[in-house]
């Protein structure tokens, strides 16, 4: 068992104005991983609003009040780094990579773009990102054989008002409706220094990040009235189950099935995890057993159990399946949940070493770039107050017990709190 | 508010170093000192070039069904002995090459290479498992090909190298082929291909793993190297540009594939030819994405590349647009590549181009992973075995002048073949108005 996930240095601080910077040096490449998670999400969005934290992921990249438009992709990419960022229901995160001599650079944007993007947003950028992440949603969403799936398991899982009722990527309606002064004052509101982590991970020393970092973002100023959330830490009980029938363009009958669990970071989600790897990753999973190669109902290929790591709310848990030729939708139903059903009963000591191994390599496989401990850190000190705490989850889930496993699966699996979404091919309406 | 205004000029370069290499035997092998993760792969003569006429996509079925019980233990058991070591079997199969890996804690890799040896030198291929497994691929072909992409670059591939040649048909084959695919095409791909001793690529903290012994594991009672595949293929470009309209009724995006024939991989334009491509499409601030996406809103993304293997390769770019957009935005993009042809690229624009891929091999290769994949070129291009590891060196002197030549010495947009997977009701009328080319459905 390993003591700790996280066998590197980490250095902390807190700037005048509430940015918190967490430095975790490592020498053995000549790059760095500048990482800021702000604490806002999809799940701030308000009715006629979704998609907005988003699109304004977007608008971040378009100039801001030093930099001219399109120049941050072109600086960083220019200097040899890669970039991106993502939008979830909890946060959104901003991350680059570059060579180590251009970490000053990589902290100038940021700072720039935390501190000035307003007076640099304009109609025209609002427009043409507008269309940019609509041709997203197509492309993701809209475009593909389930793709939607995410999009209606959500608001069957949470209540109307729930901050995860909706999905990150909004409607295409309030997409259009989205006026410019909306997005400033989004910005004026939530990307504050004192709203946000800032991790910096790789070839800098700590010193030199603390210096760096008071110098470009010292100036933004705090804002002390940001607005939380809605409180989603306990929705109404889920009474009985939910169903959705979907026909549409795809090639085979396909189901899922849903249940909301506990928050990431509990205890209880440690199990849920380790629960999940054990129903569904690998071919020693008991869906690859028991349904693609036992019962022979299920595509190998398309087995799956994991759990969306949400901090917030009680996280989904989603297990899938998909027919085999000639296996009919409410066959392979019946055979998913029959597995899923018999995991109240527990499971088996080997079961549980091999998902707990399997678990090790995946977090050490995400933790071996610079990139990967960064968002760690960023994604710790922002949902738990302290970046160190990176290092407890592989721990945490190498101490689940089998009595943990079962508590959770007969708990939270329950038949009578389960979503069913089934996807059948047009031919077989 | 006081923000900065002036923008940091770079602190003191510090080079990127690849890691030390070491050839022995049979195995090449990358120390990552520190490591927690060490990857092994057994790299085999044995890609997609090596299938027969028919049966396109044999190797991955023979891929799958390695994993189906061995010699001495079934399926199950297979697979909890590998996974319960946190490892599981990945393989790929390229143009070039059969490649066949394993990922774990360093101190387990022994344990798993030794498993992946056993999966791959004495698999049990029982018939009613192997023709199980090739049903399974088939329906998840049909899976993948009913998402928007493969019948379009099935169709680009075809129309550039020919349908009757291997690589003018799809990598992993199409759900005809493979359902071709016999019990005996799969044992005989086994026997004839799989036995070579192949070489051992491992990236990992070698203070911990014995890499002779991993090589004893993997070598053992191999038979010998397999021939030559037989060098580059002719260029052979079409006599004029056309489009291809691949139907996709109902499609909410064109997807778009628009390519030709181009230079195989040791092609001494190869560096030229790769940066021209990224000023024109490689990156998030090339040409292709500057105008298309960021200008237009036609897409959430288009690129461009050259994709280069052995003995062939070709021009290509990708992307999905707006329905309503297909044909301005196939315009635009054809003129951008007919400006890059014509007028090469500028010093500003190389000078991106140039630093971001040379930064990337540094940001790039930080896991025992990449590592190892990066180690896979030098055995796949039989390079010598002083060849320098993998580095920049020739991108900085690639100068803009060279460059520039590459552009219209290797790009050809008079002679695309512009592939649209969409809804041909609504833009056929369209495309046939745009005076891009003939028009086929297909």
């Amino acid at each position: 068992m390993s003591p700790t996930g996280f066998p590197w240095p980490i250095e902390a601080a807190r700037l005048d104005n509430g940015l918190r910077v967490v430095v975790s040096e490592d020498r053995t490449a000549p790059v760095v991983a500048v990482n800021l998670w702000y604490d806002v999400g999809s799940r701030h969005e308000p009715d006629g609003q979704t998609g907005f934290a988003h699109l304004f992921e977007h608008l971040m990249f378009e100039g801001s009040v030093h930099v001219p438009k399109t120049e941050h992709m072109r600086l960083i990419q220019g200097s040899g780094g890669s970039l991106n960022a993502t939008t979830n229901p909890d946060r959104t995160n901003y991350f680059e990579t570059v060579p180590a001599e251009h970490l000053e650079l990589a902290l100038w944007l940021e700072a720039d773009r935390m501190g000035g993007l307003v007076p640099a947003l304009t109609q025209e950028t609002l427009d043409n990102q507008r269309d940019v992440v609509k041709n997203e949603r197509r492309q993701r969403y809209e475009n593909v054989p389930y793709g939607d799936a995410w999009l209606r398991l959500l608001p069957l899982l949470y209540p109307p008002g729930h901050p995860y009722h909706h999905a990150t990527i909004g409607s295409m309606a309030d997409l259009n409706a989205a006026d410019l002064a909306t997005f400033q004052a989004f910005h004026t509101t939530y990307y504050a220094p004192n709203n946000a982590v800032l991790s910096v991970v790789g070839d800098a020393p700590a010193a030199d990040v603390f210096a760096l970092a008071d110098k470009y973002f010292g100036g933004v100023p705090p804002r002390d009235d940001i607005p939380p959330a809605p409180d989603g830490t306990r929705p109404a009980p889920v009474t009985a189950p939910v169903r959705e029938t979907v026909t549409a363009e795809v090639p085979a009958p396909r189901i899922y099935l849903a249940h909301r669990t506990y928050p990431f970071g509990s205890r209880e989600y440690d199990a849920v995890t380790v629960l999940a790897t054990a129903l569904g990753n690998g071919r020693g999973s008991r869906l690859y057993q028991r349904l693609a190669d036992g019962a022979r109902l299920a595509q190998p290929d398309y087995v799956s159990a994991y759990g969306v790591d949400l901090a917030h709310a009680p996280a989904p848990l989603i297990v899938s399946a998909t027919a085999r030729d000639g296996v009919d939708a409410a066959a392979l139903e019946a055979g998913l949940a029959e597995v899923v059903d018999e995991l109240a009963d527990g499971i088996t000591a080997e079961e549980l070493d091999r998902a707990k191994a399997l678990l090790a390599t995946a977090w050490w496989r995400q933790v071996s770039t610079v990139a990967g401990r960064a968002d760690a850190l960023s994604r710790y000190a922002t949902q738990f107050g302290d970046p160190a705490r990176a290092g407890e989850r592989l721990p945490a889930w190498q101490a689940v017990t089998l009595d943990e496993v079962t508590a959770v699966a007969a708990e939270a699996l329950r038949p009578e709190t389960r979503v069913t979404l089934s996807y059948l091919p047009e031919e077989n309406a | 508010m006081t923000l900065i205004s002036e923008r940091p000029g770079p602190g003191a370069a510090r080079p990127y170093r690849f890691p030390e290499v070491i050839r022995r035997e049979g195995v090449v092998a990358a120390h990552l000192p520190g490591q927690a993760l060490a990857v092994a792969v057994l790299l085999l003569d044995a890609g997609a070039g090596r299938e027969p006429a028919g049966r396109e996509g044999v190797g991955a079925v023979v891929a799958k069904a390695l994993e189906e019980g061995t010699a001495t233990r079934d399926s199950a058991a297979y697979a909890l002995a590998l996974e319960g070591l946190g490892a599981e079997l990945f393989t790929t199969v390229d143009w070039d090459s059969f490649r066949v890996g394993v990922q774990a804690p360093a101190e387990r890799l022994p344990d798993a290479v030794a498993l992946l040896a056993e999966a791959v030198r004495t698999p049990r291929l029982d018939p009613a498992d192997v023709a199980r497994v090739r049903d399974d691929e088939v329906t998840a072909l049909r899976m993948d090909w009913a998402e928007p992409g493969p019948r379009a670059d099935a169709a680009l591939r075809a129309d550039l190298f020919g349908a009757d040649q291997r690589h003018g048909r799809p990598l992993h084959g199409d759900p005809d082929s493979v359902t071709a695919v016999s019990v005996d095409d799969v044992v005989d791909f086994h026997r004839g291909w799989l036995g070579q001793p192949g070489t051992l690529l491992v990236a990992g903290d070698l203070d911990r793993v014995d890499i002779d012994a991993l090589g004893a594991a993997v070598f053992a009672g191999t038979g010998a190297p397999v021939a030559d595949a037989g060098g580059p293929f002719p260029v052979t470009p079409r006599p004029e540009r056309r489009i291809i309209l691949v139907d996709r009724p109902g499609s909410v995006q064109s997807t778009l594939r628009l390519g030709h024939a181009a230079p195989h991989r040791s092609h001494p334009d190869y560096v030229p030819m790769a940066l021209a491509a990224t000023v024109l499409g490689g990156a998030f601030t090339s040409r292709l994405n500057h105008l298309i996406r960021e200008v237009r809103g036609y897409t959430y993304g288009i690129r461009s590349e050259f994709g280069q293997s052995r003995r062939f390769g070709r021009f290509v770019v990708s992307s999905a647009v707006q329905t309503a957009v297909t044909a301005p935005a196939l315009v635009d993009t054809v003129g951008e590549i007919a400006r890059t042809q014509a007028d090469g690229v500028t010093e500003e624009e190389l000078a991106v181009a140039r630093s971001w891929r040379a930064g990337q091999l540094s940001v790039e290769l930080q896991t025992s992973g990449a590592i190892a994949g990066a180690l896979a070129p030098l055995v796949v291009r039989g390079l010598p075995a002083d060849y320098p590891a993998p580095r920049p060196a020739a991108l900085p002197a690639a100068a803009v002048d060279r460059v520039s030549k590459a552009a219209p010495d290797h790009l050809r947009a008079g002679a695309l073949t512009l592939v649209v997977e969409g809804d041909a009701e609504k833009i056929h009328s369209d495309l046939a108005a745009a005076d891009l080319g003939p028009v086929v459905t297909v």
